[in-house]
């Protein structure tokens, strides 16, 4: 008799086999391995040129006998803000689609009762399942993040630390949980509506707020963002000036927050864009002060994915084996 | 003189290198009530398809009511009633929109009076005002039906329509064809499995065999050229093993 | 024929409350982009007070009023965001909606077995959908002008009228884009769910990588109404930036802000070169869909999922 362990390694394959073979789903990663290169290429080509500028600054310096050389102000990680914004929004839609095919693939196929007819209980299903989303998913991330770091080094002659290699890899393991959310999402909602394209549709909506319209809503809603150019330069005041007026914009400004912090994507976008030195203020910040800085959004990340992954689990186990709807 | 209600010239078709009908030639006359027996993938629905005009055979010619399939596509469609074995209807639709619009797109004047008759022909009435979504596989059957004869055709063609009904069911729709083609003077062409419960209101019958017609004559001729076999089964067992 | 084919469609979408649904999400987004254009209004007004405080007590003068330069359909500066965004998603769905139905129910046989032709049920389908976009334009239209008319207390002058219409006009060409793009999607393919994902896919690239292609637009950048420039001095730019008068998204937003007076001035036929494209996508969308309907095996049935 096959363990539960073999019978888990069994759906886990079965789902990784099966979502390769998804030609939407492969077409789909494909677009998103398209554009995160073309972003990383265009920012490395940029990078490449502005590192060439700081080294012939730098040898010009040297051989002026100057003492103190200013550090270069390039950084290298930031040449992956693209590579992060599509995860977040291509790679999203990529998981939902795992997630919907997980479930409409069965009830097309009408295999659910065949699968449910062999010594395999519900909870193996799931996990299984879940497992092989998984392993697609890490594979997708893995290859992103070893092609990334290659690009910056052979385009934008710059070869990443052993830190930054680091970071980059929990800038992965946070686009594992971004994206496991998502499918997630994407296959609870598809297993609890009667029409599975109708829960394609339901998730999708669900991803379009958060993903794109939440966090839209707080950036246009940003003092600074309000004209071309921003506000407090138009009304030329400075940092100070401006720190002193926001102060008198607490709760505008808590909202405004409120409403950012309701999105899943940007909890995983601000840390994402922590790890890789995007913002300016992180830059030279170690990894322990990165994680105090960020622990509210790697808890949220983490809540969300138990949340859902939990939800998941048990929308699996509670999905009915034959087909509902058929009326005689 | 009238022209057959059906007439099929050579008729060939293939899906790409497997062909499904081989030089069907086939005449069908009006009054007739003909049906198709083959087994799975023999070319029953293939050749439905092209008499409706929803598919260009290869090679042949096929002609409904005198007209051909292909060249009086328009006029061949006036004269239909057509009834696809899995076909469900607009779901979100009550009975009586469904005929209506199918009514409408069939050129029929007066649209909602005619699908209420054809609900009222039918002993359906009551169904009339309810949605799709909510009906059983018998009452979809029954609307499917009245949506093919709405606006009164000469020929019907029904593929595989006993699929999914219960025995009560069958009979019913036996009763239905029988009226049909009584009462309407439809010409009934179809294809089904089940041989016996609709055996009986059968004229003719024809049997396809690999894409091949290998036989057709009328139920009188061929009971009486098959007098020691109880049922159409065993008739039709008989030819698919010794095709004449 | 092409009247019950048009009607018949409307009365589905309605049915299935996609009518509904497409309705109330695009006022919903109208009036939230009047919201954010009220609370961006107030906040400058509010930035502007406390700046002249401060920069009163330093012995500064008090720099222009930076509101007096935003224009009165700034209020609306989001719809040009929400369009492309939610609208074109949407108007994706009910292309795919209007031609899928009859695929996966096997409908599309019991229609071309009666005496309608290609043309007359491409055109009817056509027509309903674009009945649809009209009417949710139409609905949109008046809840912006509603929106203006609540926050800026006065009634809109004829000429915003009429920019206002006309950026409604252009986003109806670009929806009405997006819905045949549904539809060519759903004859593409056999599965249903894979004409979504196919649109979908279109829609991404359309959305986000052309303009990273063309403009080095980076995802979230294309989310703001008001973007920098970014520098596209590369040699890569040299060839891709060629193809931004291709880019609908870019064109669309482009054109949509000249309209609401959002963006740099430019020639009102400098403008109109920028709807082109978008006129040419529905043109060619247009003729795909009917070429793909007269080609389509419709004695088929395809699977419903």
């Amino acid at each position: 008799m096959s363990s539960p362990r073999s019978r888990v390694t069994t759906l886990a394959r079965h789902e990784y086999r099966a979502a390769v073979r998804s030609r939407a789903l492969v077409s789909l990663i494909a677009i998103l391995a398209i554009v995160t290169f073309v972003s990383i290429y265009i920012a490395a080509i940029a990078y490449r040129s502005a590192l060439a500028d700081y080294e012939v600054y730098v040898a010009a310096a040297q051989a002026g006998g100057v003492q103190i050389i200013a550090p270069s102000p390039l950084r290298l990680l930031s040449l992956l803000r693209g590579a992060i914004e599509y995860i977040e929004i291509v790679g999203a839609i990529i998981a939902i689609t795992l997630g919907y095919l997980t479930v409409s693939r069965e009830r097309a196929n009408r295999t659910l009762p065949l699968l449910r007819s062999r010594p395999v209980t519900s909870g193996e299903l799931a996990t299984g399942s879940a497992l092989g989303a998984l392993g697609i998913i890490s594979t997708l991330v893995l290859v992103t993040g070893i092609v990334a770091l290659l690009c910056l080094g052979l385009i934008g002659n710059s070869w990443a630390t052993p830190y930054e290699v680091f970071k980059v890899g929990l800038v992965g393991i946070a686009s594992v949980l971004y994206m496991f959310v998502f499918y997630s999402l994407g296959a609870l909602i598809t297993a609890r509506t009667r029409v599975a394209a109708n829960g394609l549709l339901i998730a999708l909506g669900i991803w379009l707020l958060v993903a794109l319209i939440l966090p839209q809503i707080g950036d246009t809603l940003d003092a600074d963002n309000q004209i071309p150019g921003g506000l407090f330069s138009a009304l030329a005041v400075d940092k100070a000036q401006e720190t002193e007026i926001l102060t008198h914009f607490g709760t505008y400004e808590f909202v405004r927050t409120g409403i950012e912090e309701l999105s899943f994507a940007k909890h995983y976008e601000r840390f994402a864009f922590a790890m890789s030195d995007v913002q300016d203020k992180y830059q030279g910040f170690t990894l322990a002060q990165l994680a105090r800085e960020k622990w509210h959004d790697i808890v949220w990340m983490f809540v969300y994915a138990v949340a859902l992954g939990y939800g998941l689990w048990r929308g699996f186990r509670r999905q009915p084996a034959l087909p509902q709807g058929e009326k005689s | 003189m009238e022209e057959p209600a059906v007439e099929m010239q050579g008729v060939s078709h293939r899906y790409g290198s497997a062909p499904v009908l081989r030089e069907i030639d086939l005449t069908i006359e009006h009054g007739e009530i003909f049906r198709f027996l083959g087994h799975n993938g023999a070319g029953k629905t293939t050749a439905i398809n092209i008499l409706t005009t929803l598919l260009v055979p290869s090679a042949g010619n096929a002609r409904v009511c005198g007209h051909d399939v292909i060249a009086d596509r328009s006029k061949v469609t006036e004269r239909i009633g057509y009834l696809p074995s899995d076909v469900r209807l607009y779901d979100h639709m009550t009975a009586s929109e469904n005929l209506e619009f199918f009514a409408k797109l069939s050129g029929v004047s007066d649209p909602r009076r005619a699908a209420a008759e054809t609900l009222d022909y039918l002993d359906s009435s009551e169904l009339g005002p309810r949605r799709m979504s909510t009906f059983s596989t018998g009452m979809r059957q029954r609307i499917g039906i009245a949506q093919a004869i709405v606006h009164q055709p000469s020929v019907l063609f029904l593929d595989e329509p006993t699929s999914g009904l219960d025995p009560s069911g069958v009979r019913q729709l036996r009763e239905t064809i029988f009226r049909l083609n009584r009462e309407l003077g439809m010409t009934v062409f179809m294809n089904t499995h089940l041989l016996s419960e609709v055996a009986r209101v059968c004229t003719t019958i024809g049997v396809l065999n690999h894409g091949e017609l290998i036989y057709k004559d009328s139920m009188a001729a061929t009971n009486e050229r098959f007098p020691n076999e109880a049922s159409l089964e065993d008739i039709y067992e008989r030819m698919e093993g010794h095709p004449s | 024929m092409t009247r019950a084919i048009a009607a018949q469609l409307v009365l589905s979408l309605r049915r299935q409350r996609t009518f509904l649904a497409l309705l109330v999400t695009l006022l919903v987004m109208t009036a939230l982009a009047g919201v954010i254009g009220w609370i961006s209004h107030r906040t400058i007004i509010k930035v502007y007070d406390q700046a002249v405080t401060l920069l009163a007590t330093t012995g500064t003068p008090a720099p222009p009023n930076p509101f007096d330069t935003k224009p009165t359909l700034a209020l609306l500066s989001n719809m040009v965001i929400y369009i492309p965004l939610i609208g074109a998603l949407m108007a994706l769905v009910l292309g795919h909606l209007s031609m899928a139905d009859d695929q996966s129910s096997g409908i599309g046989r019991l229609i071309f077995s009666r005496q309608v032709t290609r043309r007359s049920y491409v055109t009817g389908k056509m027509l309903g959908a674009l009945t649809v976009l009209t009417v949710i334009m139409a609905a949109s239209l008046l809840v912006s002008v509603a929106s203006l008319l609540i926050v800026n207390g006065t009634v809109l002058s004829a000429s915003d009228f009429g920019r206002l219409v006309l950026f409604y006009v252009i986003s109806l060409l670009y929806l009405t884009a997006f819905a045949l793009i549904g539809m060519v999607t759903v004859l593409l393919t056999r599965r249903r769910s894979m004409g979504l994902l196919l649109a979908l896919g279109v829609w991404l690239v359309l959305t986000f990588a052309i303009p990273q292609f063309t403009s080095g637009l980076r995802p979230t950048a294309s989310l703001n109404p008001i973007t920098d420039p970014v520098s596209t001095s590369q040699t890569f730019f040299d060839v891709t930036a060629k193809a931004r008068p291709l880019s609908v998204s870019e064109q669309y937003k482009e054109a949509s802000t000249r309209v609401l007076e959002i963006g740099s001035p430019e020639s009102a036929l400098a403008t109109s070169w920028r709807v082109l494209p978008i006129g040419c996508l529905v043109l060619v969308m247009a003729a795909l869909t009917a070429l793909l309907v007269s080609r389509h095996d419709y004695s088929r049935s395809s699977v419903n999922e």
